[in-house]
């Protein structure tokens, strides 16, 4: 309640010395985003939605189909699978890319010998194109794999964690290092002094202040994943196929094969609006909880 | 002075005006070509053409395995889309075939040999023309066959040439070659077998069934003979079979290229790399017709057929499809387009065409003067093509690995194909 | 902004040692990819084909023919495509870094509905891949006339706005408002105080903003190749896409060659700049 009333309070001096201008000036600080975003986005994505309940070759030829498409995704088990293997791999990836950042973060924080340059590395990843990195990695795994991973679903699945990690980890470090330092040293002294064991530390102290950096984290490895296409597409394409379903095959990629198809294309139209409630669905939802806790620490 | 201002003025009016209608009286083409190692080729060809007729050309090549996304984007542009496109096969007949011209009758369509290669719609209008044909089949290593002690007259079915092959794969070691290239399942080398191996089975189906159009379901009545050919292709190579996932197609060609195997399934269109990259003797080199044991198959010749059709868009300005369809006829007909077409395409059904040097075409036509069947490209009925495709490849590559059984083969082959037909109804 | 030291600098006590010692190995883990692409860009093509990770030998070796052969191939010119990747890929992040913080600030200071509408708009936008709107941008630009390389930036802030609108949004809110304010009452407009005092604040941000953009549309292969008229202009991921011929041929050692140039632009820029995008990524995560 406090908190409301304080920023009402700010709020009303915002007005008056900051607000009315800016919002005079709508035209030169928001509106080329703005034009720019409907060009490059909001228009293209409302001609989608219209087009997902259309059978259409181009844009111009099209021909109204109802909520076909719709049934049409509904019934595709390669959709279906595709949305529950998106989400575990977006799930899996978000814990281990985050609990390994962390690792790494907060050892590089530890003042061990060449800590500058060992952030440098594991940030280079991040430089390469997805499809590139993927190649390297197939070529890697089948090395040291027994059989292909396409033959195995679980090989496939791994794979690709180890690819995300492998990409994600120096970017997310970082921004876990900005958190670690930003953890007041006096606080830890304190702990010690008091007898807390290194883990008690770590969970009631550091953990709470880089709440922020996990929000922002979470927030970037699950959009990557729920994103993802070229590393999918190129280390299995979705391989191996088990009773008529592509097993490694994520939403990004199940949506751009149906794309590929020129009759398909209403129905992978459905598919990317489908996807996309559901995933802004979990977005606001993350959004929310994870701001909560925040506010609550 | 004002006078001849005006006067002036309306000389320069008539003039632009006239030219303007000149220009728009000429058209001009836009060519969206498929193949990235023509593109070179086909710019050459537009500029001469642009000299000599001062019809501009455009040509836009698009990057492997783009074409259809390629193809889509520009066809939106309206005025600007191409006046000149690539149909594959059946599929893209029913994508595009509402926006594509009806041939019949043109002066293109009378410049053909035969009409073999064209497609035509459910009402028999030809909507694209096959502008040049290829052939696949085994090709031969004859100098290694014979220093393993075979002539290719040996092989004439399926059961001679898996003596043939067993017999040198069994002897690799001290020959110092295998049998077979490795049949790699990576995406550069997948489409010789979900694509032209598969074509065997399917082929016969369709001949015993007497199928002519894009069928809604398959029996695969063939597909024993299809695991025959298969199984032989695994066996008696070098390869690892469990790691053929990641093979290519450049890896096969190698191994044959540098006389590491015997055996190398693939096209015409290989001519050039094989006597070129590998610097190999034309005289060495054969193509013999697949066999995988279904009877009657020694009277089988290559497999011959095409994926490279033209159309001409019918949304195009009425000037613009006259330029496409002139600019076409002097591909076909002229010195320097029948020159480059042979060049880059090999022979083309067309009666201007010149002979290619291509010895593979030689030994398609001498099968065929003996009076043997040519095995058509029945596959160019595939709905939903790459997706069935990478429904075959997976399976394929998992009953390669020991990871799966042919039984999942099988369905993807003919459940596979029930379900991409629904896809796309 | 040091790094926190458990002791004197310079000791380091056997438990750092050792977690120094994993962390070469691990670094080498790290960049070993690299390393393998720049060695097989020496390699003939037979050789990447028959075994990728064998180091060259004097058979195998092939100098930098493949680079030859990789910027000669075709019939455009490969330095038109390394110019117009550089500066579609400087002219996209200015305009996207410029306009989105512009707009980011005025979200986070107006917070009207309208700004609220966009702000989840382009949220929202984070999550759509881009093969969702491919043929409906590359339409929508195309009737726009966006298809030149002084154009597609506009097409790349529209598509990049969302990642970019988030992350400024989130650092103005922790800016106090005093300053703005103090330069309201010293007079200043909007968009001075903006300039003036907002913007240098935002320096982290903005450079983490733009390392993420800089490294997307350097890399990016479909929207430029959609968008782009492709018989004027192409850049390096365009040209290295068409190193690939028809019945699965690549010229292996080209595009070995061609990744690897590609990357040095790159990781010089990183060098040169590691401290400030450390540094950077850093403080803007912190307060973001």
């Amino acid at each position: 309640m406090n908190k409301k009333a304080k920023r009402t309070d700010s709020a009303a001096l915002n007005s008056s010395l900051i607000r009315r201008p800016i919002q005079r000036q709508f035209a030169i600080f928001l509106l080329p985003t703005f034009i720019c975003f409907c060009i490059g986005f909001l228009w293209p994505f409302i001609q989608g939605v219209y087009l997902s309940f259309h059978k259409f070759t181009t844009i111009s030829h099209v021909e109204w189909v109802g909520f076909n498409n719709y049934i049409k995704a509904f019934n595709d088990a390669g959709f279906r699978h595709a949305f529950g293997y998106t989400a575990l791999v977006a799930g899996v990836s978000l814990v281990l890319i985050n609990v390994l950042s962390f690792a790494v973060a907060y050892a590089l924080t530890r003042n061990i010998r060449g800590s500058n340059l060992f952030r440098g590395v594991f940030f280079v990843p991040n430089l390469i194109g997805g499809i590139v990195l993927g190649y390297i990695w197939q070529m890697l795994f089948d090395r040291i794999l027994p059989v292909s991973m396409v033959n195995v679903t679980s090989y496939g699945f791994w794979g690709l964690i180890i690819v995300l990690c492998w990409q994600q980890v120096g970017y997310m470090m970082i921004i876990y290092v900005a958190g670690l330092m930003a953890v007041p040293e006096d606080m830890l002294e304190a702990a010690r002094i008091d007898g807390a064991n290194g883990w008690k530390t770590l969970w009631h102290i550091t953990l709470p202040t880089v709440m922020p950096s996990i929000t922002i984290c979470t927030f970037l490895t699950l959009t990557n994943s729920f994103k993802l296409y070229d590393q999918n597409m190129v280390l299995t394409n979705g391989a191996p196929k088990m009773k008529g379903v592509f097993t490694t095959e994520m939403m990004a990629l199940n949506i751009a094969k149906s794309f590929s198809t020129a009759n398909q294309r209403g129905a992978a139209q459905a598919k990317a609006v489908l996807f996309f409630i559901l995933v802004a669905a979990i977005s606001i939802i993350q959004l929310t909880v994870t701001h909560r806790k925040e506010v609550q620490q | 002075m004002k006078k001849w201002t005006a006067l002036f003025l309306a000389l320069c009016l008539m003039f632009s005006l006239a030219s303007f209608a000149a220009a728009e009286e000429a058209g001009s083409v836009y060519y969206l070509n498929f193949k990235p190692e023509a593109d070179q080729a086909w710019q050459d060809l537009a500029k001469i053409y642009t000299d000599q007729t001062g019809v501009q050309v455009k040509v836009i090549t698009a990057a492997s395995g783009q074409y259809d996304t390629t193809l889509t984007a520009e066809m939106e542009k309206g005025d600007a889309a191409p006046t000149l496109i690539q149909v594959g096969n059946k599929q893209g007949l029913d994508t595009w075939g509402y926006t594509l011209l009806d041939l019949t009758g043109t002066d293109l369509l009378n410049e053909l040999t035969t009409t073999d290669f064209n497609l035509v719609d459910a009402e028999g209008k030809t909507k694209a023309v096959g502008y040049c044909y290829e052939a696949f089949g085994i090709i031969v290593n004859k100098e290694l066959l014979e220093k393993a002690g075979y002539t290719v007259a040996d092989i004439k079915d399926f059961e001679s040439l898996k003596k043939v092959a067993d017999d040198i794969h069994a002897r690799a070691a001290e020959l110092g070659f295998d049998a077979f290239t490795s049949a790699g399942l990576d995406g550069s080398s997948s489409w010789r077998f979900s694509g032209h191996l598969a074509n065997m089975p399917l082929f016969y189906e369709f001949r015993d069934d007497g199928v002519t159009e894009m069928p809604a379901t398959i029996k695969g009545t063939y597909l024993e003979n299809y695991k025959k050919i298969w199984d032989l292709y695994i066996t008696d190579s070098a390869a690892d079979p469990k790691k053929l996932a990641t093979a290519t197609g450049d890896q096969a060609e190698a191994e044959f290229g540098e006389g590491k195997a015997v055996f190398y399934q693939n096209g015409t269109w290989e001519y050039a790399n094989l006597t070129g990259n590998f610097n190999m003797n034309k005289d060495n080199l054969v193509m013999i017709p697949i066999y995988c044991g279904v009877a009657g198959e020694e009277n089988a010749a290559l497999c011959a057929g095409t994926e490279n059709c033209w159309a001409v868009n019918s949304a195009a300005s009425e000037a613009n499809q006259k330029a496409t369809l002139d600019f076409l006829k002097w591909v076909v007909t002229s010195e320097e387009g029948t020159k480059m077409m042979a060049e880059q395409f090999g022979p083309i059904p067309f009666k201007a065409a010149k002979e290619p040097e291509n010895v593979f075409f030689q030994d398609a036509n001498k099968l065929l003067a003996e009076g043997k069947y040519v095995v058509t490209w029945a596959f160019n009925f595939t709905p939903d093509v790459d997706n069935w495709r990478a429904g075959v490849v997976s399976a394929l590559t998992q009953y390669s690995a020991g990871e799966g059984q042919w039984d999942a083969v099988v369905s993807e082959f003919v459940d596979g194909w029930a379900k991409c037909y629904q896809a796309i109804q | 902004m040091s790094v926190r030291t458990a002791g004197p600098e310079g000791k380091h006590t056997t438990g750092q040692n050792a977690l120094t010692a994993v962390f070469v190995g691990i670094s080498l883990l790290w960049i070993l990819p690299i390393l393998i692409v720049v060695m097989n860009s020496m390699k003939t093509n037979t050789a990447i084909n028959m075994d990728a990770f064998a180091l060259p030998n004097g058979e195998t070796y092939v100098g930098f023919s493949n680079y030859v052969n990789g910027m000669t191939f075709g019939n455009y010119p490969f330095y038109s495509s390394a110019l117009y990747s550089v500066f579609i890929t400087l002219a996209s992040t200015a305009l996207i870094l410029v306009c989105t913080s512009m707009a980011a600030w005025y979200i986070s200071r107006v917070g009207d509905l309208f700004s609220k509408i966009v702000y989840y708009l382009c949220v929202f936008s984070m999550v759509v891949p881009f093969q969702m709107v491919m043929y409906t941008l590359a339409n929508t630009s195309r009737m726009l006339h966006l298809d030149t390389p002084w154009t597609i930036p506009v097409v790349y802030l529209g598509f990049g706005a969302g990642l970019a609108v988030f992350m400024f949004a989130g650092f103005v809110k922790s800016i106090p408002l005093s300053m703005e304010e103090a330069a309201s009452i010293d007079g200043c407009g909007p968009l001075r105080t903006f300039f003036s005092v907002v913007f240098p604040m935002m320096k982290p941000t903005l450079i983490s903003v733009g390392v993420l953009e800089i490294m997307w549309v350097w890399n990016d292969y479909l929207l430029p190749y959609l968008v782009l008229d492709q018989n004027k202009y192409k850049t390096i991921p365009i040209h290295i896409q068409y190193l690939q011929g028809s019945y699965g041929h690549v010229d292996l050692g080209a595009t070995m060659a061609l990744i690897t140039l590609s990357l040095v632009p790159i990781l010089l820029f990183y060098v040169l700049c590691q401290k400030h995008i450390i540094a950077g990524i850093t403080a803007g995560a912190v307060k973001g």
